[in-house]
């Protein structure tokens, strides 16, 4: 064994017992070149360290594994170690290396969608996430490769249940190596919630998806991500599905959104716009004229569902005017081909409740009613409820992060500097 | 309800073993009970999410997954006639074969509820196409129900059934959650 490794294993042995893991962070990071370039040795240290024990070792070898070129002879032993790894090791010790250990979430996920098996990885990142975090509502940036992950392999589930989970702390990952300072890559935290989106989408929760594009395009940038921009397109899509209109952007997005994305995603202006005119022919001429881009950014199939939205909102429109009418009329209002087109439309529509009516098919009339909810019975009183809850909840929170901030050293000094300042004026005044 | 718990259990018992399967590949029982759980839940985009994952291979070692979601595909496309089509054209084998029973009988209760809701009049031929019943089934089911069939033009009257209320919860726990809104309020 190279005499450069057999310096690592003791360093890494002799600070671990000492329990002076902060000093061994600093240590690893600067070992990392040691380790790649003594890789077929590797192996041959793994075994001398203790996963518990040594959890910040094993985990600098493992990265540096996954660092090394051309290694596609070792995958199979790689990944096996490293779920190893992630099983059985230390949470304490891991916590004090976040960055290391999203890193190596991060290389194993690129690793696995590489060999096009993201399956293999979906249970071993939600044990990754559990073993970083704090709290159940910490985002790290392993979410977005869990949700990614998911994506590929077309198994929602697993991301669900962490995507339900609202997001109120991130977990600061620290990167030595370029900053001294706390921070979370923004990268991530935008994946997480394009995915998210897309994930909750995917399994039709339309009003989530909508919530989880509006943060991706919410966030605060200087600069255009391409995330952003994605996420801004389906945006506009997915406010069309559920409200039939483009939701105003809040007011605290920042300026890029209105200045360079909505420029970019023009075509989905135009679609937006044509579906505000209700006509069915206008909405196809957009479409078939853009049909390339929708096509090219991944979206022809929400442009479709959008297409059949259109029949049901106009018909939508027609319980407002009409009590009753004939199916055969609603087919020509509305542009559909038939009067049996139109009953299935209907059909479908009174299933989801989007609609009250009723078909009499004996004269083939169909008769608009009002909706049947009073608004007095107990579920509306639950649902009231549990909305209050959300609110109390939500109180609860903001008041806490105030506190937070009033007693932050940096905002005291901040705002007690400005009342300093401002007191020399003063005084001058009063002389 | 009973069923409904149990199948959930079952489905996620499931979803860990697909989860865990080495290599990402479970075995084709697997992959058929939970694909004909998910129909039986009404879970179409679950349904179609497995079935897009289920690899080639097992696909075609197992055939009965492509009848389980031939069904699921009728399903998506809420065609009725189909669905029940689908269900009886196959023999369905033990794994899965109770749960398919379900399914239809869900499908069938669907129906009804959507024709309740939905027809004031409707003609026999259709409430026998939507619950998959022969006509002279369908007609004694009708007069069952109460619903009025016009002997001469064959047209079913259906009757809506009041929604039924769900039990409420005990007045301490209404009353608990009320002190705790004002003092929110108040405060």
């Amino acid at each position: 064994m190279a005499s450069a490794l057999e310096q690592f294993v003791n360093t890494v042995r002799t600070l671990s017992s000492q329990g002076n893991y902060r000093e061994l962070c600093d240590y690893l990071c600067k070992a990392s070149e040691i380790l790649i370039k003594n890789n077929p040795h590797l192996d041959n240290v793994l075994e001398t360290l203790d996963i518990q024990q040594h959890s910040l070792g094993v985990l600098a070898i493992l990265c540096a594994k996954y660092n090394i070129p051309n290694a596609t002879n070792i995958q199979e032993a790689r990944f096996n170690q490293t779920k190893d790894f992630i099983n059985n090791c230390n949470g304490e010790q891991i916590r004090l290396a976040p960055d290391t250990f999203a890193e190596l979430c991060h290389l194993v996920t690129s690793n696995l969608v590489e060999q096009k098996q993201p399956m293999k990885g979906i249970l071993l990142l939600r044990k990754a996430i559990s073993k970083l975090q704090l709290f159940d509502s910490q985002l790290t940036s392993i979410h977005a490769d869990l949700c990614q992950l998911c994506l590929l392999a077309k198994c929602l589930k697993p991301a669900l249940e962490l995507l339900d989970i609202d997001i109120i702390g991130i977990c600061q990952e620290i990167n030595t190596q370029i900053q001294g300072g706390a921070q979370f890559d923004a990268k991530y935290f935008l994946l997480y919630y394009h995915y998210g989106g897309m994930i909750y989408l995917a399994v039709r929760n339309l009003e989530r998806a909508l919530y989880f594009f509006e943060v991706a395009i919410t966030t605060p940038a200087r600069a255009v991500s391409h995330i952003m921009l994605e996420s801004y397109k389906k945006y506009i899509l997915v406010s069309l599905l559920l409200h039939g209109k483009i939701q105003t952007i809040p007011k605290y997005a920042s300026q890029v959104v209105c200045r360079f994305i909505k420029p970019l995603s023009q075509p989905y202006h135009e679609l937006a716009n044509a579906f505000a005119s209700n006509s069915t022919s206008e909405l196809n001429s957009v479409v078939n004229k853009h049909s390339e881009i929708f096509t090219r950014d991944h979206n022809m199939g929400l442009v479709k569902q959008i297409s059949s939205v259109l029949y049901k909102k106009n018909i939508q429109r027609l319980t407002k005017t009409f009590l009753t009418l004939s199916l055969s009329d609603v087919a020509s209002r509305v542009g559909l081909p038939g009067p049996a087109d139109a009953e299935k439309y209907i059909l479908h529509m009174i299933e989801d409740e989007q609609i009250y009516a009723t078909i009499n098919q004996k004269d083939g009339m169909v008769i608009f009613r009002d909706e049947p909810e009073k608004y007095s019975g107990p579920e509306v009183l639950q649902s009231l409820e549990t909305q209050l809850q959300a609110c109390m909840e939500l109180d609860k929170q903001i008041l806490q992060m105030d506190e937070e901030i009033q007693v932050n050293p940096q905002y005291v000094k901040k705002a007690a500097g400005l009342q300093e300042d401002e007191q020399p004026t003063k005084s001058t005044y009063v002389m | 309800m009973v069923i409904n718990i149990n199948l959930d259990k079952a489905a996620g018992e499931l979803e860990v073993q697909e989860l865990e399967a080495p290599n990402g590949v479970a075995s084709p029982h697997v992959y058929e009970r939970l694909l004909a759980i998910y129909l039986c839940q009404n879970d179409l985009c679950n349904a179609k999410f497995l079935w897009k994952r289920i690899p080639a291979s097992v696909k075609t070692a197992a055939p009965e997954l492509a009848s389980i979601w031939a069904v699921g595909q009728q399903m998506w496309k809420r065609d009725f006639p189909a669905i029940y089509n689908a269900l009886n054209s196959v023999t369905w084998s033990e794994n899965v074969a109770d749960i398919m029973r379900e399914v239809q009988e869900i499908t069938r209760l669907r129906a009804v509820d959507l024709i309740t809701r939905a027809y004031s009049s409707i003609s026999l031929d259709a409430v026998a196409h939507m619950t998959g019943l022969t006509s002279d089934v369908a007609n004694k089911a009708c007069s069952e129900k109460g619903w009025q069939i016009e002997a001469d033009t064959n047209i079913v009257h259906p009757v809506r059934s009041s929604t039924v209320i769900i039990g409420q919860n005990s007045s301490e726990d209404q009353l608990y959650r009320l002190t705790d809104f004002v003092s929110f309020l108040e405060n």
